[in-house]
């Protein structure tokens, strides 16, 4: 038992940290922004955090705290150019923020250590930290859900014109999505940051990006749950099946492309709504055995 | 100095236009973001670079080669990627994740084949001779690579504004459901734009891997987001405005290298995306909506 403990709790601590980035993926795409951003906002968190700890001598939940803040701060400034645009050129624009965010941080050797990247973060969060991260963060977000903001990120996302005739104010809920997006990829950066010890900055690039577009993808656009099994599923698909470890890409890519085509809602909504269907014909059978008719009618 | 740093720049744009025109043929006709439009290039180098190594035939061969596969390869792409989303009406998302996947895929196989290194063509593929004229330092190289991108830019100019296969994808482009009721086959159409896609990428690629005499897995990724900047300065769907941006966007590079900063290079680059696409989100030159008019 402690040695399964001991081989799994890194694998884990990964898994806990990506969920963290597949909300913040799914953040802006469940409002209905194409933001590929998250990498970005994931590097400004990380080394927000370790400079917090390193250089300023703040504790974790400062630094984390700091970091959050900051890359929520960045989310909401980049929210105000994107939303002059729309679709590809959205996609497009936070690409090229994902890109800038990389070459700046090998450029500014003196804050981020360049190339060589920064080492020598103490490891400042165990798996329980992390777990805590993740419970969280999953019922702010069903929180959110249940909301009028989750509803109205519903509606902007289903037809941003019909939610605009709606009276729903778009450009105020797309800088929310963007600014929590941020805060939410920063959190996950620095704690990114307190579990693995250094940090370079190619490591923030399109890589990070697929996994977590993949997670949300895989396990669903809409649901809370969609992005935790979307990326429990990726991270844990190499481990059951190890002669897949080395073709980990080569899966990750024909994963998205066959769930994009035949899976398009991901793992979690097409289930929820097969269970939902399920009910609701439960429910009319139900009212139309129903002497006095006061069931519910059905959809 | 300054002169024969933008005559580096002019090549080098030469063959971003080259690669991003297939870019901008495919948006600007069925209005996607093909971001596995790089791993076609990176293809194309790869088989010139077997072709000139273990067939032995001459750089032409191998350029025409990888500029067919190349074509091809797009083409399977489109069919495996982008063709069983057609029915469905999705939102930009769903191709964009889609060509991500094909994009991963196709990497990671040239990275298994060639062991993750970088490969080189064989010494004297391209023979080396300098010419000094003006002042400048003009190889021989640099020249066939401008006259050759010249050549299929006009070419593909030729093919999009002469001939009736043209007309029928600016057709395509203006409206694909019209130009359905009007006896084009839209099939036909996606093979054509994809197919020419493909081989102007592979004929970048080639191009490249001879130019800077290295070939590896990850070359397509940077040139991808040259393509970015150089797509969205000469406005999605523009094939006059991707080799004019093609051409400014290598000149700007190089410069900004030289003079400011190699470093900095790509913060400066997408900065400058950033900011055009805040000012002037469609591009500096009409798209090809605007072209289609003129028959």
């Amino acid at each position: 038992m402690r040695s399964f403990v001991l081989t799994y709790e890194p694998l884990f601590e990964i898994i806990c940290i990506y969920c963290g980035l597949a909300f913040s993926q799914y953040l802006p795409l469940r409002a209905g922004v194409y933001s590929l951003a998250t990498p970005g906002f994931v590097s400004i968190g990380a080394y927000a955090g370790a400079y917090a700890v390193l250089r300023l001598g703040l504790g974790a939940p400062a630094g984390a705290a700091l970091a959050t803040l900051l890359a929520g701060l960045v989310g909401l400034i980049l929210a105000l150019p994107l939303a002059r645009l729309r679709g590809h050129f959205q996609t497009i624009a936070t690409i090229a923020f994902m890109e800038i965010m990389v070459s700046l941080e090998f450029y500014a050797e003196p804050l981020t250590g360049g190339a060589l990247g920064m080492n020598g973060i103490p490891k400042l969060v165990g798996a329980w930290q992390l777990l805590l991260f993740v419970v969280v963060l999953t019922g702010f977000l069903a929180v959110l859900k249940r909301t009028g903001i989750g509803r109205a990120f519903d509606a902007i996302r289903q037809d941003p014109t019909v939610a605009r005739s709606l009276g729903i104010a778009i450009g105020r809920y797309h800088c929310l999505a963007l600014a929590l997006s941020g805060a939410v990829g920063g959190l996950s950066g620095s704690l990114l940051a307190y579990d693995t010890y250094s940090l370079m900055p190619d490591q923030f690039g399109f890589g990070m990006l697929v996994t977590a577009l993949a997670a949300v993808i895989l396990g669903g656009r809409s649901s809370v749950a969609g992005p935790i099994v979307g990326t429990i599923v990726l991270l844990l698909l190499p481990e059951v099946f190890r002669p897949f470890a080395e073709h980990r890409l080569l899966l990750q890519g024909a994963l998205l492309i066959l769930i994009i085509i035949y899976l398009p809602q991901g793992i979690v909504d097409t289930l929820g709504r097969r269970i939902g269907m399920r009910f609701a014909a439960r429910r009319r059978a139900l009212s139309l055995s129903d002497p006095r008719g006061h069931g519910v009618p059905a959809p | 100095m300054f002169a024969q740093q933008l005559l580096n720049g002019v090549v080098v744009g030469a063959v971003y236009a080259l690669f991003s025109l297939g870019l901008t043929l495919v948006f600007g006709v069925h209005q996607i973001l093909n971001l596995a439009h790089g791993a076609v290039l990176m293809w194309g180098a790869m088989i010139g670079l077997f072709i000139v190594t273990f067939t032995g035939l001459p750089l032409p061969a191998a350029l025409a080669l990888g500029m067919v596969l190349g074509g091809f390869l797009s083409v399977v792409l489109d069919l495996v990627a982008f063709q069983p989303l057609r029915s469905r009406q999705g939102d930009h998302l769903t191709t964009i994740v889609s060509s991500i996947g094909a994009n991963l895929i196709l990497i990671s196989i040239a990275q298994r084949i060639t062991g993750a290194q970088t490969l080189s063509f064989p010494f004297g593929t391209f023979p080396v001779r300098i010419y000094s004229e003006f002042g400048l330092r003009i190889s021989l190289q640099q020249i066939t690579i401008v006259a050759a991108v010249a050549v299929m830019i006009v070419a593909l100019f030729l093919y999009l504004f002469r001939t009736r296969m043209g007309v029928e994808v600016r057709a395509v482009a203006l409206n694909e459901r019209m130009a359905m009721l009007l006896g084009v086959n839209p099939r036909f159409v996606y093979f054509q734009t994809f197919f020419i896609a493909g081989a102007l990428a592979g004929a970048a690629g080639v191009i490249l891997g001879v130019a800077f005499n290295a070939v590896s897995y990850q070359m397509g990724d940077a040139v991808m987001l040259q393509a970015f900047v150089v797509v969205v300065l000469g406005g999605m769907g523009s094939v006059p405005g991707a080799v004019c941006a093609g051409l400014f966007l290598g000149v700007v590079q190089t410069l900004t290298s030289v003079f400011i900063s190699s470093q900095l290079s790509d913060a400066i680059l997408f900065g400058l995306l950033f900011l055009l696409l805040l000012v002037r989100p469609t591009g500096l030159f009409a798209g090809l909506h605007a072209e289609a008019r003129r028959v």
